[in-house]
């Protein structure tokens, strides 16, 4: 068997009995066991981890760790993690009661994606798509109006490009409060008709979780 | 128009699940600024993250 790991957490309650806790450290890992031979690319096994995933996160925040990490065995973890573990125990421990919200909108000033079929050269490609990524914007107006929704319950947020189509507004909110959250959002879509936007949460730890980024 | 918008809180996750949170070293994802542009899994798993992401919303 190996184990397919799903997240980092503070305590051993927080994980069981939803998944397998293997202790790395001062935290413990949260881990779906699979057979040896199962691909990681199973569509059931990817449904399977999404379901517990969200189980958990009701229970208590954790850092996602990015679907695609196995251990063979559990000795493995801590090799695999030494070098985070203690920026997961700050993050874990000032973000306990937090959460966060994703807000993708439509790019106001969407790009064309470039047709790798256009360039000779494989790298002069992929900097074409991340300048068509980074280009995309959302209107002026919209934009601070989605920051005045999340302003009286997020304690951080960040704009991210993650298509040449879409901009994304990462937010870590109250987890109380997200009814709130919930209800602004239904709010910004009555005062901003023609912007489509997905309001999606809670998630987990996810973009304020990477110390590349802080 | 209703199936899809049934469809949407699963792709969003599956979006979540495969495309956000923290990396861990022995994975590689080959990266141009913030884009995410390949990843090589311990598991012989080697795509293009748009592929991946794309075969997870069919």
């Amino acid at each position: 068997m190996k184990s397919v790991v799903i997240g980092a957490h503070l305590l051993r309650d927080d994980v069981e009995p939803l998944a397998t806790a293997i202790p790395v450290g001062d935290l413990y890992l949260s881990a779906l066991e699979v057979p040896d031979d199962q691909p990681l690319g199973d569509r059931e096994l990817l449904l399977k981890v999404a379901g517990v995933r969200a189980r958990l996160l009701e229970v208590a925040t954790f850092v996602a760790i990015r679907y695609g990490l196995s251990l063979a065995s559990p000795d493995e973890a801590l090799g695999k993690c030494a070098a985070h573990l203690t920026r997961w125990k700050k993050v874990l421990t000032a973000h306990r009661e937090h959460v966060e919200m994703t807000l993708k909108v439509a790019a106001a000033t969407a790009m064309l994606r470039p047709d790798r079929h256009d360039f000779t050269s494989g790298a002069d490609y992929l900097r074409a798509l991340h300048a068509a990524q980074q280009a995309s914007n959302v209107d002026p107006g919209f934009r601070e109006a989605a920051e005045r929704l999340f302003a009286p319950f997020s304690v951080k947020k960040r704009w991210e490009h993650r298509d040449e189509r879409s901009v994304e507004l990462a937010a870590l909110v109250e987890r109380a409060r997200l009814d709130e959250v919930k209800a602004a959002g239904e709010e910004l879509r009555a005062t901003s008709p023609a912007v489509p936007f997905l309001l999606s949460g809670p998630w987990p730890l996810e973009v304020f979780a990477d110390a590349d980024r802080e | 128009m209703s199936d899809e918008l049934e469809e949407l809180p699963l792709l969003e996750t599956l979006d979540h699940l495969l495309d956000r949170g923290v990396i861990i070293a022995g994975e590689a994802v080959i990266s141009i600024g913030d884009v995410d542009l390949l990843y090589l899994g311990l598991n012989v798993v080697l795509a293009n993250v748009d592929a991946i992401i794309r075969t997870s919303k069919r």
